[in-house]
């Protein structure tokens, strides 16, 4: 046994030594390797990041009650009495001010991509004044925060960053009101960077609402007052009204495109991976063929069939992770962190970042490895049964 | 032995190589179909729109209302065929999960602005346009809400309540639409505003957006500007764009996918030409000894060069037409399981014209230094090679 493991030693040293004599054609199963796993990764890290954005946004100790059957901030109505009734449903965490809850509003205006210079749907949020207070993380990274009453708006540092004419100080005409950007606000990465906030009653009056709100954001007492007051809001006839905690309704929009995305990557990798099989089965045919001669010889020196075949599957294997890890690289330095926006499930922009984590590497390593081996298994077959008269051979 | 054997004989002398190359660029060409598809899919029901239309939205955002007075003033303006508008209503049917596109609109000016699209039975016309719960429903979605004529359906809006704090409206099934082509998206629905603005508790006399024909497409711009500036300094300002534009905007509103497509296209694409460049680099050497005897029997080096680049190019021919295929094949399945997604999925000509520009470049780029090499092989050193 360990002499068979001295000889897999030995021819797999061997192969690899000589790898810069086949150079050319190795590189091509190493590049097209990594190509592939470059590919795959960045759906990946696309998908991850956009879900990150998404579901990472929701607190589970905030609960949004919206309209019936609304589904969406968007589209849910809710009138100033049923505000006032919310603040007094059970399950509401109380604070020095009395009730903490928000009752805000969600329209759509237009940004310009910075890339393209299209229009595009972006949320300007009316909050109220325990708007800030009821998010965990908010913190102004530039300026100030708007003044309750003014028409001045705070900008989430992902629109800023995709969206042009909402850096700190400039003016911004909405119909006949005009807006002035005081701050700019970060919140850990989540939706709410992608969005514009304003004090509740400006939104209100200049967007012509009159006393409406669309949804109400409120602070849960414990973990287990959700129960309770979905159940108050559902049943109390004033109401009838739907909540959800902020973190199943962020976690149920973000499902839809993510799994689209990730959906074109893995048949698209694949694809590719087949592809790229193809060619690394050419090049370790090659190098079988190349190598004919030595590898006879070597069986004829002793070494055993399993040796050799060991030797080439090696050399295949070491090609694709090679070819993995570059691929790996490039996808860290070209896309990780790469800066994106799409229409989320708002109907309005969504600013994330692509996202490469270990956990994906490993499943680029992974296709990279079945790549290596299935392009070096069959190969190897063919070294292993090399006959040993080919090292006589003129 | 005619030449086009001996390329073939060539070609597959090495039969599992072959396949394997084969294969290689059969699956780029099958990436390069079916993203193609996608593209077009993306892009051809914005080709399709008619180049005298126009969309007036509100200035803000087109999801932001406006009155219903301005489609009047818009009809008195110079130039403009006939106008039409149309709101969104948040439709579903029994679970809110069950979206339904629909829109709210003037039947009678709407179904000739879009006569083209909406292809409607002139019966059906007729009891669309008497009754004002009527509602007309395109094909697909009849379909897969098991809708028929003459059906009463209550649909909700996830958006509106009625004055009674209800959000179901009553609709019947006057009219089942089909599209202008047979891919077309008919996956939606239309009912009347007055139906909606006379019960509706909210967003009384507003509407989403107006719709209009041009006499002339050549007076667009001068039409969009003379309505901007009517509306200009009121509280709902408007922005009026060609129906072309107005889509193609809310199409990158996705992300850049084109850049995305062309993206991974080309990384398999330059993948595939390393994989054949090499593959046929290491072909012509194989053969070194016997070039050098071809032309010691009289081959002239044109002959030969021709010969090995005939041979590049048939290889890609071959490999991309089995991947067109296949992608035929693939986006003729998926154009039914992303009927929802995508509608206008599609492999069009423009596609594959793009495939076999393509393929002519793969062949020769793979095929040319081989074949450079193969012409210039000096007999004297390649058969004292050996």
């Amino acid at each position: 046994m360990s002499r068979l493991s001295a000889q897999i030693v030995a021819v797999v040293a061997m192969n690899l030594r000589s790898l810069p004599s086949r150079a050319s054609i190795s590189a091509v199963t190493l590049v097209a390797v990594a190509v592939v796993v470059t590919v795959l990764l960045s759906f990946l890290a696309m998908a991850n990041g956009f879900r990150a954005t998404v579901a990472g946004s929701g607190s589970p100790d905030v609960a949004i009650v919206m309209r019936e059957g609304s589904e969406a901030e968007l589209n849910s109505t809710l009138t100033r009495d049923q505000v006032n009734l919310l603040l007094d449903a059970p399950g509401v965490a109380k604070g020095p001010d009395g009730p903490i809850g928000s009752a805000e509003l969600y329209v759509i205006v237009d940004g310009i991509k910075r890339e393209g210079g299209t229009r595009a749907n972006l949320p300007l949020r009316g909050i109220g004044p325990s708007g800030v207070a009821l998010r965990d993380g908010v913190e102004i990274v530039e300026g100030r925060m708007f003044a309750p009453g003014t028409n001045e708006i705070v900008v989430g540092q992902g629109a800023m960053r995709e969206f042009a004419g909402f850096e700190l100080g400039k003016e911004i005409r909405f119909s006949r009101s005009t807006w002035k950007v005081v701050g700019v606000f970060a919140m850990h990465g989540s939706v709410f960077e992608s969005e514009l906030w304003a004090d509740a009653g400006s939104v209100q009056s200049l967007f012509n609402r009159g006393s409406r709100f669309q949804t109400m954001r409120l602070k849960l007492e414990k973990p287990d007052s959700f129960e309770v007051l979905r159940d108050f809001v559902k049943t109390d006839p004033r109401l009838k009204l739907d909540a959800k905690t902020e973190q199943a309704y962020y976690a149920g929009q973000s499902q839809r495109t993510s799994d689209l995305i990730m959906y074109l990557g893995w048949p698209l990798g694949i694809a590719m991976a087949f592809g790229a099989l193809a060619g690394a089965l050419n090049t370790m045919y090659t190098s079988v063929a190349m190598r004919a001669r030595e590898i006879a010889t070597l069986r004829a020196l002793g070494f055993s069939g399993i040796a050799t075949f060991a030797g080439t599957l090696a050399e295949s294997l070491v090609l694709s992770i090679v070819g993995g890890v570059l691929g790996a690289l490039a996808t860290w330095i070209f896309f990780d962190g790469l800066s994106a926006s799409t229409l989320g499930g708002s109907f309005t922009q969504v600013v994330f970042s692509f996202q490469l984590t270990p956990a994906l590497v490993w499943q680029g390593a992974v296709l990279a490895l079945v790549i290596g081996f299935a392009g070096g298994v069959f190969p190897a077959w063919r070294a292993a049964r090399t006959p040993v008269s080919t090292a006589f051979r003129l | 032995m005619s030449e086009l054997h001996l390329i073939w004989r060539n070609l597959v002398r090495r039969k599992l190589r072959f396949a394997l190359t084969l294969f290689a660029i059969f699956i780029a060409f099958l990436i390069f179909g079916v993203l193609g598809g996608v593209r077009t899919a993306l892009q051809s029901g914005v080709d399709l729109m008619a180049d005298n239309r126009l969309v007036t939205v509100n200035k803000i955002n087109f999801t932001q209302p406006l009155p219903i007075s301005y489609l009047n003033k818009v009809r008195a303006i110079d130039g403009v065929q006939v106008a039409s508008h149309s709101g969104w209503f948040g439709a579903y049917v029994r679970d809110s999960r069950n979206v339904i596109v629909a829109f709210a609109i003037e039947p009678e000016s709407y179904l000739q602005v879009y006569g083209d699209e909406i292809r409607l039975d002139p019966a059906q016309r007729e009891a669309f346009l008497r009754n004002r719960q009527g509602m007309i429903a395109g094909e697909a979605l009849a379909k897969a809400q098991g809708w028929k004529l003459g059906d009463r359906i209550p649909v909700q809006s996830n958006i509106f309540s009625r004055s009674d704090g209800s959000t179901t409206w009553e609709m019947v099934v006057e009219g089942i639409f089909r599209g202008k082509e047979e891919s077309s998206d008919t996956r939606r629905m239309y009912f009347h505003y007055d139906y909606l603005n006379e019960s509706r508790a909210i967003g009384k006399d507003f509407t989403g957006i107006i719709v209009f024909n041009t006499v002339n497409p050549a007076r667009n711009e001068t039409i969009a500007r003379q309505i901007d500036a009517l509306f200009a300094n009121s509280f709902y300002e408007t922005q009026t764009d060609t129906a072309k534009a107005f889509n193609k905007a809310f199409i990158a509103q996705l992300g850049n996918i084109a850049m995305i497509i062309t993206s991974v296209v080309s990384a398999a694409f330059f993948t595939i030409l390393l994989i054949v460049g090499n593959t046929m680099m290491l072909a012509i050497r194989e053969r070194t000894t016997e070039i050098a005897v071809m032309k010691t029997l009289g081959f002239r080096s044109e002959r030969i060069f021709r010969m090995v680049l005939a041979e590049s190019m048939f290889l890609s021919l071959l490999g991309g037409l089995l991947g067109i295929a296949a992608a035929l094949m693939a986006v003729a399945g998926l154009h039914k399981a992303l009927a929802g997604v995508l509608p206008d999925l599609s492999l069009g000509p423009a596609v594959i014209a793009q495939a076999l520009a393509i393929m002519l470049a793969l062949g020769l780029v793979t095929g040319l230094l081989p074949a450079f090499a193969a012409m210039r092989l000096n007999i004297v050193t390649a058969l004292g090679r050996n």
